[in-house]
């Protein structure tokens, strides 16, 4: 390359504007007074207290209830006992907790999601839970069973509730009216819901509202819409995914099978195409749940699976649709009849395909857990006990728009609830026929495939035997391998 | 070794020392550790438990692997030379005298500035099929029926460059500083000698910036393999059906979500040794292309 | 017009053309960058309910002002503290990855020493192993450090800002090769005039290479404002939260997510950022006069 060689150098300076030294000084004195000023990330920590951390998930709007619930914690039983409880939230909660976990210094109380609970017990992460509890008057006649038996695993109690839910249907009564004759004339009823998954197809097909060329403008039920719970559809057919005493995965099994086959049904008939412009397609789902936009509060579609904090959505997205001009012309305390005549939905268990049965449901929960390892046990359960009062708990699941753990509801949660049918959530808890989440130790990873072979099946990509016998081999593989290294550990 | 060798040694250890330092402690020990992990059964809540190359053998056989493998590399294949491209043209004529050239700038920077929460927001909308502003401006184009693009297993992955080639901003502002510093009088002897412009960036300003071409080549190299956080905010595991699954998101749910910290440590040392292949491949061609003009 | 120092523009056809040519294609591909971006604006003005209204609406109708009062004021979002934590963190990182990344780059670029380029090759390895993986033991170091020095390290910022004053990698790495780019002349005179290996880092190759250290010092800034993964694992309180993760924990599960407050948080957040890139483009426009001289 050419040698060049510079010896004097002269730089030049452009012309600076002097806007631009005003914005430049501006800036900095800005952030000079903020960090002189500003406020400070001090902590002033009650002396004369052990102090707890309480890691949770819930952010944004969900995180105001749980924060009243530590304050209460705070100023009531924590001041009596000396316990102060400090509460972090951050969406990503699992991975915090294990990072602390893994070096050594957990949260003293955790939040972790419902398919993590088997996994972290399963590791040897978690307390048990057992004796702390039966020392609080907590036991089997607490808790609705669903909830008591997904809370355990292996013979132990390993965590608590937080706030639990059950899925359901929420149906458009509206609509349902308007096509009463078309209903009528089919021999459905048109003032209630459908009781089983054959009759759900059949409303479906009625209310549906299809042009000649395949568009769908409504849709009486789309699985994908907002299928957060597809993978779970063999709940309501009767299977089961998990052989605990055989340790190995029942995918295959017919029933199972049949949920999937059910779920492709409905792209079959409205044709995949169609049926993704109608939903603006699988990340449809991710911006219009959260708007006005959501297809139940624009009658795109007429019924759909959710569960009950369903109904503080349509009360903030479309309050016409609860007869109201604005949220804030809500009241709790109208009497219940009043509230359902004026609202154009209603709730009921979604329908099975096991005759005779009409309450079955998936229970998913949100855990309170005590970590191994944490520094305070005694002080994170009295935290965690607290929770589990029944006032703190009614006040905590109102706020998040969902049912009750407990087998004692009061009175007053059950009419002054923010959801008017929460009767039917809570009646679904109850039932025998409701599941919680599978307890198996890889749950994560079941999870994962089993919506990747979802989705694969409901685009038309993959029939469902097949789909399910490859995540079945897949998955027997990694429990298998996983139960192996966990004997070779303890040995 | 001569005394100026010992003391050019000195002379560079020393300047070289707190990289040293800290390097020892806070990059290479962890890397050491890792690769101890990758050898072993870990999933963070119980201590790691030695199991030789049983991890790297579990890989080699699992499918989800190379689907991930796959992915990221068509998306390279897709995204690296049209980032590299784009971004040089895009620094060359931001670097035209022309009025108005810091507000073209601070355009084109602003895309790195946004926060990813808001990116996926705003992102996820404007590809929505049915309402967002991609397809209806492309109906009004007189596309009849436009992509579903993040939800169709076929234009996902496109969708994806497309949103990495909108944050080429970084690039181009290495780029820009590069570009100052080609010295004006080579342009002037081009000139002279009858060059246009496109002669002039090809025989003066690409060679001059060459250093800076090859940085940024191995930047790119490193991010779009090791490519993260905008599949796992636009696409999270990698839908529809594994189609944007890249591999990094594989090696965070392995390490994180299936709790396999051992899995997930061999994923990033099989990556790592890809990422070296490739860089060793650049370094190796650039003694023909890279003119470090100091010499 | 702004004239960069050394070229003279020549009321040529040539030139206007030019320049012409440049506005036309930047126009065209700005307003393309600047849709997602407008966009963002739009809805961060909108009422919650009209945040995904279809057909898709410009102009926000109701004029939402009031959002940015709220957001700046909320309870839910602790801007200046965030702010505050973020700047405190900004001024300890981007100062020490510029100072020791430049110390270490001119090592690697201006000492030819035995065994650099073996370290040059190993430090360019360390950017290619990914972050997630090196966090885990990187956690339990800085836990270490906490129980054998005497203060805590886990729960407060050191360990955002602390390892940033050992070097960091991506600069190091741009920096030497602007070093490599300055002419071995200058050093050689200067070091025949008598002056020692730091006299020459200060006084000669230090004051060239501002464009470079400029952008070193903007990357550096940028990494630390949209870091979310360190202050994630390594803070402990919410009133430690940075600007990233305050952001971050804006969205909700089920509660559903406030999308025109989201925007207004971002577009806030994106502001001083942008201020600043704005105000260091001047560094770009220097540049270096020379009088050509043969050597």
């Amino acid at each position: 390359m050419r040698s060049t060689a510079f010896a004097p150098v002269r730089i030049i300076y452009v012309g600076v504007s002097p806007l631009k030294v005003i914005v430049a000084v501006s800036l900095a004195i800005a952030a000079l007074l903020l960090l002189a000023l500003g406020p400070r990330a001090d902590e002033d920590l009650p002396k004369d207290r052990v102090v707890i951390d309480y890691w949770e998930k819930w952010t944004g709007n969900e995180e105001l209830g749980i924060r009243d619930a530590v304050d209460d914690f705070n100023r009531t039983v924590g001041a009596e006992k000396h316990i102060y409880v400090r509460y972090v939230s951050t969406s990503t909660i699992n991975l915090k907790t294990l990072m602390a976990t893994a070096a050594g210094v957990p949260p003293d109380v955790a939040g972790l999601w419902d398919n993590n609970l088997v996994q972290f017990a399963s590791l040897d992460a978690l307390e048990p839970l057992d004796d702390l509890a039966t020392q609080h008057g907590i036991d089997e006649s607490t808790y609705m069973p669903v909830y008591w038996k997904g809370c355990h695993w292996n013979g132990h109690l390993y965590s608590l509730i937080s706030t639990p839910a059950t899925i359901a249907m929420f149906y458009n009564t509206k609509i349902f009216h308007e096509n009463a004759d078309r209903l009528r004339a089919v021999g459905l009823d048109p003032d209630r819901a459908p009781r089983s998954i054959d009759e759900l197809d059949a409303y479906a097909k009625v209310l549906d509202d299809i042009g000649p060329d395949g568009h769908i403008s409504r849709a009486g039920y789309l699985p994908l819409e907002p299928g957060w719970y597809i993978t779970d559809t063999f709940m309501w057919f009767g299977g089961s995914i998990w052989d605990q005493k055989t340790e190995k995965f029942t995918l295959t099994d017919p029933k199972v099978v049949n949920a999937f086959k059910w779920v492709q049904s409905y792209s079959r008939r409205l044709g995949k195409d169609a049926m993704n412009e109608f939903r603006g397609g699988v990340s449809g789902g991710a911006t219009n749940w959260a708007s006005p936009q959501n297809p139940f509060l624009t009658s795109s579609v007429v019924m759909i699976q959710q569960g009950p904090w369903m109904a503080n959505h349509i009360l903030n997205y479309n309050p016409a649709m609860d007869g109201l001009k604005s949220a804030n012309e809500e009241n709790l305390q109208e009497p219940l009849e009043q509230r359902r005549k004026r609202i154009q939905w209603a709730a009921a268990p979604f329908p099975s395909a096991v005759p005779g049965v009409n309450d079955a449901c998936y229970a998913p929960f949100d855990t309170l857990v005590i970590p191994k390892g944490c520094k305070h046990i005694k002080e994170a359960f009295e935290f965690i006990a607290f929770i589990n009062r029944q006032d703190v708990m009614e006040k905590l699941c109102n706020a998040h728009s969902k049912n009750s753990p407990l087998r004692k509801v009061s009175a007053d949660f059950l009419e002054h609830h923010k959801n008017p049918y929460i009767d039917v959530f809570e009646k679904l808890a109850a039932s025998p026929n409701a599941q919680s989440v599978p307890q198996i130790p890889i749950m994560p990873e079941v999870g994962d495939e089993l919506n990747n072979a979802a989705q694969s099946i409901a685009l038309l990509q993959a029939q469902p035997e097949d789909a399910l016998r490859e995540a079945q081999v897949r998955l027997q593989a990694k429990y298998d391998d996983f139960m192996q290294k966990r004997r070779a550990r303890n040995q | 070794m001569t005394k100026l060798e010992r003391r050019n040694l000195f002379k560079g250890l020393a300047f070289l020392s707190p990289w040293l330092i800290g390097f020892a402690v806070f990059t290479l020990l962890p890397i050491i550790l890792s690769f101890y992990f990758s050898l072993c059964d870990y999933s963070l809540l119980q201590t790691p438990v030695y199991r030789g190359a049983e991890n790297y053998r579990t890989l080699a056989t699992d499918p989800v692997f190379w689907q991930s493998m796959r992915v990221t590399a068509k998306f390279a294949l897709l995204a690296l030379p049209s980032g590299m491209i784009l971004a040089l043209i895009l620094a060359l004529l931001l670097n035209v005298k022309i009025r108005g050239q810091s507000i073209y700038r601070t355009i084109i920077f602003l895309p790195s500035l946004v926060p990813a929460v808001a990116l996926a927001m705003i992102w996820l909308w404007l590809y929505n099929p049915k309402l967002g502003l991609i397809n209806l401006g492309l109906r009004h184009l007189g596309v009849s029926s436009p992509p579903g693009w993040l939800s169709d297993p076929v234009w996902s992955l496109p969708a994806l460059v497309l949103m990495s080639l909108w944050g080429v901003g970084n690039t181009v502002i290495i780029y820009l500083a590069g570009l100052q510093d080609v010295p004006a009088d080579l342009y002037e002897a081009a000139s002279l000698d009858g060059a246009g412009t496109l002669a002039k960036i090809w025989h003066v300003t690409i060679p001059s910036i060459s250093p800076v071409i090859f940085f940024n080549l191995i930047i790119a190299i490193i991010g779009t393999v090791q490519q993260f956080t905008l599949p796992f905010i636009m696409t999270p595991s990698g839908q529809p059906a594994r189609a944007t699954y890249f591999y990094t998101m594989y090696l965070y749910d392995n390490a994180f979500s299936y709790l396999k910290m051992g899995q997930g440590s061999a994923m990033a040392w099989i990556q790592l040794l890809i990422i070296l292949a490739l860089t060793g491949i650049a370094f190796w061609t650039s003694k023909r292309w890279v003119y470090y003009q100091g010499k | 017009m702004s004239m960069a120092a050394g070229e003279k523009i020549s009321p040529s056809e040539d030139r206007t053309k030019k320049a012409w040519l440049a506005h036309l294609s930047l126009i065209i591909i700005c307003l393309l960058m600047f849709v997602p971006f407008l966009w963002m604006v739009s809805t961060s003005f909108k009422t919650l309910d009209k945040t995904m209204e279809y057909p898709p609406r410009w102009w926000p109708k109701p004029f939402a002002w009031r959002n940015y009062v709220d957001v700046f004021f909320s309870e839910k979002v602790n801007l200046l503290l965030w702010t505050r934590n973020t700047l405190i963190i900004e001024v300890l990182s981007v100062s020490g990855t510029v100072i020791s990344s430049a110390i270490v780059a001119y090592g690697f670029a201006k000492i030819q020493f035995k065994g650099r380029g073996v370290l040059f090759v190993i430090m360019l390895s360390t950017m290619m192993i990914p972050f997630p993986v090196t966090m885990v033991p990187l956690f339990t170091i800085f836990r270490w450090l906490g129980d054998h020095t005497g203060t805590q390290w886990l729960g407060t910022f050191k360990p955002l800002w602390v390892p940033t004053w050992f070097g960091q990698a991506f600069s190091i790495f741009l920096l030497r090769q602007f070093f490599m780019t300055i002419p071995d002349e200058l050093s050689e005179a200067a070091r025949i005039d008598g002056c020692s290996e730091m006299g020459i880092f200060l006084r000669v190759v230090l004051p060239l290479a501002k464009p470079a250290l400029v952008v070193v010092a903007l990357f550096a800034f940028m990494g630390t404002w949209n870091d979310f993964l360190g202050p994630l694992i390594y803070l402990q309180r919410p009133e430690q939260f940075t600007l990233a993760l305050g952001l971050q924990n804006f969205q909700s599960q089920q509660g559903g997510t406030d999308w025109n407050y989201l925007m207004t948080a971002s577009v806030l957040v994106i502001l001083p950022v942008l201020t600043l890139f704005f105000l260091a483009q001047k560094t770009f426009i220097e540049g270096i006069a020379t009088t050509g001289i043969k050597g």
